[in-house]
């Protein structure tokens, strides 16, 4: 990368490596793994091109919302050191480059989506991308804590758009998968808006322990935890799935209330004394990694 | 310093326009193949 100083800097085109980063690469990995799940444990085999492309385009709207997410708060990202260096902040890419990016790989994801599977399935996408930036990122983020509790519904949508491009149609067991990431996010984030928190209150973004404080979110951490465990094994009590899936979720779940529990009884306020939330941070992706991974084992392996 | 800025801002522009043609590339091969699996399917 050349480190010449720039008569005129904007002039300078964005790397196409920025355009990458824009996607937010490490949250579409857990888009596109649920999304896989969700058409992998659907009863209908789509021809695998058009699996992949299901995927892909689940991929691309999850870009989407990271570049026109990074596009609004652009701002906001400044002020942040965890996100200070993200290519707008830092100054190497123009905004109107992330907007035009972001609306472009929306639109395009959603179109592809519509031609290779089915229209309720693009609608889906299109309707988790508006979400995910207007109602999440333009409307509950700035101005209340509760921006998380309805924001996660656009995280949620994957695996129900997996099952709908596969099946066209909409049934107990999606709607399960989406509550039980719905529930999830909550906790997820919470844990890791208690260990940077400071960030949080310096970008003016009212999140629940900056809001709220730290016990009141502890403990919402944990309340909301208790029916994410009861969403996990759902499906397999409403015999949607076999006992290795119920099993697994049982342990996986009630690991989670430990580690949720402990987090309910840790009274530290610096993030040095945070090593419960820190765990269940880190426990938190393990889980819903684990959890999907197990449904699609017990859907697939013959015991 | 004006020719070694033009130099920077070229090698920026040829780099995308090499990752975006790689990506047109492998649209049009994924749209072969979508119409080959849809024409399978009868749809």
């Amino acid at each position: 990368m050349p480190t010449l100083e720039l008569s005129n800097p904007a002039a300078l085109p964005a790397d196409w490596r920025d355009f990458v980063a824009l996607t937010k690469p490490r949250v579409m990995s857990l888009v596109v793994f649920t999304g896989l799940c969700g058409l992998l444990v659907a009863p209908v085999e789509l021809p695998l091109v058009l699996g992949f492309t299901a995927i892909l385009c689940i991929a691309l709207g999850a870009g989407a919302c990271g570049a026109l997410n990074q596009w609004y708060e652009a701002d906001l990202d400044a002020k942040m050191r965890r996100t200070a260096n993200r290519p707008l902040p830092a100054g190497r890419m123009d905004r109107q480059s992330a907007l035009h990016f972001g609306v472009g790989l929306g639109s395009f994801s959603v179109l592809l989506m519509g031609l290779a599977t089915n229209w309720l399935a693009a609608l889906m996408l299109l309707a988790s991308i508006l979400f995910y930036v207007l109602v999440y990122t333009v409307w509950l983020k700035p101005r209340t804590a509760q921006n998380i509790v309805i924001g996660g519904a656009a995280g949620a949508f994957p695996p129900l758009i997996g099952w709908v491009a596969a099946t066209g149609d909409v049934s107990v067991l999606p709607l399960l998968l989406f509550a039980i990431i719905f529930l999830w996010t909550p906790p997820h984030f919470w844990a890791l808006s208690l260990f940077v928190r400071s960030d949080y209150a310096a970008a003016g973004i009212p999140m629940l322990p900056v809001v709220a404080g730290f016990e009141s979110t502890r403990r919402q951490i944990f309340l909301y935890s208790l029916p994410m465990a009861a969403a996990a094994v759902a499906p397999w009590l409403l015999g949607l799935s076999g006992e290795i899936y119920g099993v697994s979720a049982a342990v996986l779940s009630f690991v989670f209330l430990v580690l949720a529990a402990r987090v309910a009884g840790n009274r530290a306020t610096e993030p040095e004394g945070m090593d419960s939330e820190k765990h269940l941070f880190a426990y938190s992706v393990f889980y819903l990694f684990a959890l999907f991974t197990v449904l699609v084992a017990d859907r697939f392996l013959p015991w | 310093m004006v020719k070694a800025e033009d130099e920077v801002i070229r090698k920026r522009q040829r780099a995308r326009a090499r990752v975006m043609a790689l990506l047109l590339g492998a649209f049009v091969v994924l749209l072969f193949f979508i119409t080959i699996a849809k024409t399978g399917m009868n749809w």
